[in-house]
């Protein structure tokens, strides 16, 4: 039988302080012509153990916010002001960009869409195996085995093994996300971004996400960035949402507040796009 | 805790590999997959010797268009007997369809006629060159691939900067620069004026520097342009920035994520050039006196030593179809989708 699965966080959480800060961020985009503001003076706070969920419209700031935590910007795009801290440390601001060494090791990240995350010629054994060696320079091989087995079955997969030598092409839709999950949390960071990642799923593959999710927050006290479009969804896991419009945050609170009693008129309309159910059928979400 | 993780959660059931609402992890059973792929390599196999008969079929076609080659081999004041003598000789005076099957006998067992300029196998004149024109061309592609490919990747990662023009602006050169021009300007500067180099023929390593430095130019800038094009589509793949996002070295991601997905067409040309090559790099090898094929191929057009000129027709539709399966062997090595 394999090794007891070990569940140590990496050290980033202050004893009293938040897991990740974002105070007034600001983005801008240089194009051609002009210069776009992307995101206008966001502040976010998440603290261990939390899902914050990220909500809007497409193009309103959330997947810029997720890729500024992790310093993945494209190229054209700068932070104008503000900061990020992560356990207190700063590691995006003007001038500052200190993301290498927290990208992967305490800051995870999932995509939209598991099936082209995942690097279509090679084996999962061998990608799980370099993200471990890049963390874990020292780790032996036998280790690397054990722990890429267990992250596995912390993801529900029955059969590890087979999954390690399969190719992403040789998984379904929802082998190939949990693998995508077990690649942000093998390392186990304290910050998980989750950006769209449940997107291109049916409804019991996301289910069932979103239920892994929330028991690895339960066991590993990480915090989650829950960047979604899905209200719903939203309102299943998240503990605090943050609604974004062009770049702002117009709205934030627990999750029930700002769902049952929205204050911004952003957020009413986000909210009243969502489809209504069928007379005399029941809303799951309700 | 770790209990809790382990212990499959309510309405969510450990998932298998092979679970019935996975449809994409159903692999065939292994005799299924054994019968397919030994399907898929007759298929392959078959259709490559289909291409080969085509290919030597029209060689001897334009072999027999071309005009009765007595009159171009003995001059206008050759006697009819003479002709008639030689075409007995070449087996001309037999009925086309007997010409035809003797020619592909010959194929098969390697025999591939006798030359008319120097009267020695066509087989064996081609096994004497093919040596140095193996040597040229190995060095040119490995010089062009060494070069080629860092220059497309350099591109590519810094795609709209100054690198990107600059890289761009020299394949770009690369291509359209003619191969005899750049040879005998790299001749004039290295043996004439610099007195660095030999001019030309071959038996020592400084003898094959500036053919092979004429030899890479094109493939080479060929190769640059083709990587910057596939490395930069490859590196705005997910799994580029999701490599990014695990926190991997830049070249972790870039060469074994990038250019590991956009090695295939590049792999293609640069095995399809050596085909080209080797079945024929008449200018360099005729203007540094390469004792190679293509030196071979240009003595026996200039000759009108037709029965050399189709062996070399000959063996390079059999590289080049060699290649092509090499080719597809490769793709299907790198790929795991193709096997």
């Amino acid at each position: 039988m394999a090794a007891e699965p070990t569940f140590e966080t990496a050290p980033a959480a202050r004893p009293d302080g938040d897991l990740l800060a974002v105070r007034d961020l600001t983005a801008t985009a240089a194009l051609a012509d002009r210069s776009l503001t992307l995101l206008d003076g966001v502040s976010i706070a998440i603290a261990p153990g939390e899902v914050l969920g990220v909500v809007g419209e497409s193009g309103s700031g959330k997947t810029t916010l997720a890729r500024a935590v992790v310093g993945l910007l494209e190229r054209n795009v700068s932070i104008a002001g503000g900061a990020i801290e992560l356990a207190g440390e700063t590691i995006v601001a003007p001038g500052v960009g200190a993301t290498d060494q927290a990208r992967g090791r305490r800051v995870g990240m999932v995509f939209q869409g598991a099936s082209r995350s995942l690097n279509p010629l090679i084996r999962v054994r061998r990608q799980l195996a370099e993200v471990l060696r890049r963390h874990e320079p020292g780790i032996s091989r036998d280790d690397v085995t054990r722990r890429s087995e267990d992250v596995l079955r912390e993801m529900r997969i029955e059969d590890p093994d087979r999954v390690l030598d399969s190719y992403p092409h040789q998984l379904s839709g929802g082998l190939r996300q949990r693998v995508a999950i077990a690649l942000a949390v093998v390392t186990r960071p304290s910050l998980v971004i989750a950006d769209e990642c449940t997107t291109a799923l049916d409804v019991t593959t996301q289910a069932e996400v979103v239920r892994l999710f929330r028991t690895l927050i339960d066991d590993l006290g990480l915090g989650l960035l829950f960047v979604t479009h899905d209200l719903m969804l939203a309102s299943d896991l998240c503990d605090r949402i943050v609604v974004m419009s062009q770049g702002r945050v117009v709205e934030s609170g627990p999750t029930a507040e700002v769902l049952d009693r929205p204050q911004d008129p952003y957020t009413r309309r986000l909210l009243a796009a969502v489809p209504t159910w069928t007379e005399g059928v029941e809303n799951p979400h309700a | 805790m770790t209990q809790e993780l382990q212990a499959p959660l309510a309405g969510s059931p450990p998932v298998a590999p092979s679970d019935r609402s996975a449809p994409a992890a159903q692999s065939p059973a292994p005799s299924g997959r054994g019968a397919e792929r030994a399907r898929r390599i007759l298929l392959r196999v078959g259709g490559a010797l289909v291409t080969l008969l085509i290919a030597v079929t029209i060689a001897f076609a334009l072999g027999r268009m071309s005009g009765d080659p007595t009159s171009t081999i003995l001059g206008p004041m050759a006697s009819p007997e003479q002709r008639e003598a030689l075409r007995a000789e070449l087996g001309l005076d037999q009925p086309l369809i007997v010409q035809y099957l003797e020619y592909l006998r010959g194929i098969v067992t390697g025999d591939l006629g006798t030359s008319l300029q120097f009267y020695q196998s066509n087989t064996q004149m081609i096994a004497d060159r093919l040596p140095y024109t193996l040597q040229l061309v190995g060095a040119g592609m490995l010089l062009a691939v060494l070069v080629g490919v860092p220059l497309g990747v350099l591109a590519a990662t810094r795609e709209g900067t100054w690198w990107d023009r600059g890289a761009s602006a020299l394949a770009l050169l690369g291509q359209s620069v003619p191969v005899f021009w750049l040879g005998m300007m790299l001749v004039l500067l290295f043996a004439v004026k610099l007195d660095l180099l030999p001019a030309g023929q071959s038996g020592s390593p400084q003898h094959l520097v500036l053919p092979a430095l004429t030899m890479a130019l094109y493939p080479m800038a060929h190769i640059a342009r083709l990587t910057r094009a596939t490395m930069s589509e490859v590196l705005r793949e997910p799994f580029i920035d999701a490599a990014r996002a695990r926190g991997l070295a830049t070249r972790q991601v870039v060469w074994r994520h990038g250019f590991g997905n956009a090695a295939l067409p590049v792999l293609t040309i640069v095995v399809l050039q050596t085909g080209t090559l080797l079945s024929g790099a008449v200018a360099v090898e005729y203007v540094y006196s390469w004792p190679g094929l293509g030196q071979l191929a240009l003595q026996a057009i200039q000759f009108r030593d037709f029965p050399l000129v189709q062996a070399i027709v000959v063996f390079g539709a059999i590289t080049f179809v060699l290649l092509n399966q090499l080719v597809d062997v490769l793709h299907a090595l790198i790929d795991p989708r193709l096997r």
